[in-house]
């Protein structure tokens, strides 16, 4: 199964496009250059997430999201979608793929549970502690290069869980603590946060086929993400459908 | 520091976003102002890039102005991205009369608290001070606005040195560029706020709209000139007419009541809407806040605006501008 036999076929890959940085996520997919060519398709309805091969969830306010997730009949569709699909969730979106979050609204909040993590919401502090740090990632293309990680009222991942289906957690990227706002709030300051298994400096991890980010590379001019999201979650899950 | 970086953003941008069915072609989006030097290895706060990028996630939602913790409960519950938190809401300042000023930061805290959502809170034009205090207690966002009673008649704040983001609003391509270049990172329509009345914020947007579709085909040389006659800097005009849109997230505001007129502003070009005295002058405050939220939406599905503007209860009483307006006009305030 080597790429260059592969039959190049359409990718339709849905955006959510309920509230929030949608806009943003389909002009860096418009910008990829593949062998595949990408099919965009926003996402309000049921029906137009029956379309998609794979979804991504974009920075905004997760607990709107995930409200017009419900308003809109889209929760069980999820549900079953990351079962088989992948998803790529980028800040609230990686809160809505968490299992399981801390400071969330009073009440709490739907999750889709695709991700084995612990999360917390706007794990930095408010808005005045939102950041721009460079980021070394592993296996993006041209990996030497940082990518510019855009932190705003970004959450934090505070574990990693033993997964029901068994698949394993890859870290993509760490954030250096060095790098960290010195105001932070989750890590004290007379604890060691140079441990390397510290969750908290986690920003970047993939489970089998799903992608969480807490930053913003939809708010780059480096689409080196999207298309790590592309050939590294979309495709090969296509494989599989196969 | 924090003076915007112009990196404009790489793709191109046709069609001005006006109208229906846009939900298909290239979307424009606002430019992100990062810092990104290629050398960096270390991180910055408070950046441009930051600012705006905050008002990029609130996009496609709506921000509501809630006077308590109770009340910014409710619209966190109804799905708003975003409170602001203020005394009393502009249809009660209406009515009132005396000197609005910024709310006590007690009661701002207690909201803060209350919320996982980002809190904003107003400040008087020009009351630098003000926006300091705010944002020592850590507020998301400022908005300097002329529905409180303005404390400088010449100056707005100098946007730039402070962290924390600023919105203000515009009637006209010329103010927002004033505004943007004072360092703010997001732009509403001034509208006629505490009114129930839409008018005045279509006559905004569709005012921004009108002149950023002229600028659009006009030649340097006119530019320049366009530039001198709305006394806009250059720089930041030709960077719009280039987009095709405000550099900078654009959100409604002044006078929205329903979930129509929220769908409404959308479809005339807006990213986004605030409510202010809409929601908790009317008669079923959540579930009006909800079905204004889904309007945003879905504001390009009229089977699903039809739905869900059923059954709302009361409107807020909507008020006649004209010169007899108590309360003045609030949208001349801060030029």
């Amino acid at each position: 199964m080597s790429d260059e036999q592969e039959p190049p076929r359409d990718l339709n890959v849905g955006i959510l496009a309920l509230q929030g940085a949608f806009a943003e996520h389909q002009v860096m997919l418009k910008k990829l250059n593949l062998r595949h060519r990408i099919v965009i398709i926003l996402v309000r309805t049921q029906e137009d997430l029956a379309k998609c091969d794979a979804l991504i969830i974009p920075g905004g306010e997760s607990t709107t999201i995930a409200l017009l997730a419900r308003l809109a009949g889209l929760l069980d569709p999820l549900h079953e979608f990351k079962k088989t699909k992948p998803i790529w969730g980028t800040c609230a979106g990686a809160i809505l793929l968490a299992e399981s979050v801390e400071n969330a609204k009073k009440g709490g909040q739907e999750l889709l549970n695709a991700i084995s993590i612990s999360i917390t919401r706007n794990g930095w502090g408010s808005q005045i502690e939102s950041f721009e740090a460079p980021l070394e990632v592993e296996g993006l293309r041209e990996s030497e290069r940082p990518f510019h990680g855009i932190f705003i009222r970004a959450p934090v991942i505070l574990s990693l869980n033993t997964s029901l289906t068994g698949e394993p957690i890859q870290i993509i990227s760490r954030i250096s603590t060095g790098l960290l706002p010195s105001s932070q709030t989750v890590v004290p300051t007379d604890e060691d946060d140079t441990d390397p298994r510290d969750p908290r400096t986690i920003v970047a991890l993939k489970q089998g086929r799903h992608l969480l980010t807490t930053f913003h590379p939809e708010l780059t001019k480096d689409n080196r993400f999207h298309e790590y999201f592309v050939t590294q979650c979309v495709i090969p899950s296509l494989r599989d459908h196969a | 520091m924090a003076t915007p970086v112009h990196t404009p953003g790489g793709s191109p941008l046709p069609v001005p976003h006006h109208g229906v069915g846009n939900s298909t072609g290239t979307p424009v989006v606002a430019p992100t102002r990062s810092a990104h030097t290629k050398d960096v290895a270390s991180s910055s706060l408070g950046t441009f890039g930051v600012k705006s990028g905050l008002a990029q996630m609130l996009k496609g939602g709506v921000i509501m102005d809630v006077v308590n913790a109770e009340q910014a409960r409710i619209a966190e519950e109804a799905g708003a991205c975003a409170v602001m938190a203020l005394e009393r809401v502009p249809a009660d300042i209406r009515a009132q009369g005396g000197v609005a000023r910024m709310s006590d930061p007690k009661m701002i805290k207690e909201i803060v608290d209350a919320v996982t959502i980002p809190v904003m809170a107003k400040v008087r034009i020009g009351h630098f001070v003000e926006a300091q205090i705010l944002q020592a207690i850590g507020i998301d966002y400022i908005d300097e606005s002329e529905v409180l009673t303005p404390a400088d008649n010449e100056h707005h704040i100098n946007k730039h040195p402070f962290k924390v983001p600023f919105v203000c609003g515009a009637r006209n391509l010329g103010e927002a560029l004033r505004r943007i270049s004072e360092g703010a990172a997001f732009i509403r329509t001034k509208g006629e706020a505490g009114t129930g009345n839409v008018v005045e914020a279509v006559r905004h947007q569709r005012a921004v709209m009108g002149e950023i579709r002229k600028a659009s085909v006009m030649s340097e040389e006119e530019l320049y000139a366009l530039a001198k006659d709305i006394q806009a800097p250059f720089h930041l005009l030709k960077e719009t007419a280039r987009l095709k849109r405000l550099p900078v997230v654009n959100f409604a505001a002044g006078g929205i009541a329903t979930p129509a007129d929220a769908a409404l502003m959308m479809q005339l070009g807006c990213d986004g809407v605030f409510v202010g005295s809409g929601i908790f002058h009317s008669g079923d405050p959540a579930k009006r806040a909800r079905a204004i939220v889904q309007a945003v939406t879905h504001y390009n599905n009229p089977k699903i605006l039809s739905e869900i503007s059923e059954d709302l209860g009361e409107a807020m009483v909507g008020l006649t501008i004209d010169d007899s307006l108590k309360g003045g006009r609030m949208a001349s305030r801060g030029m």
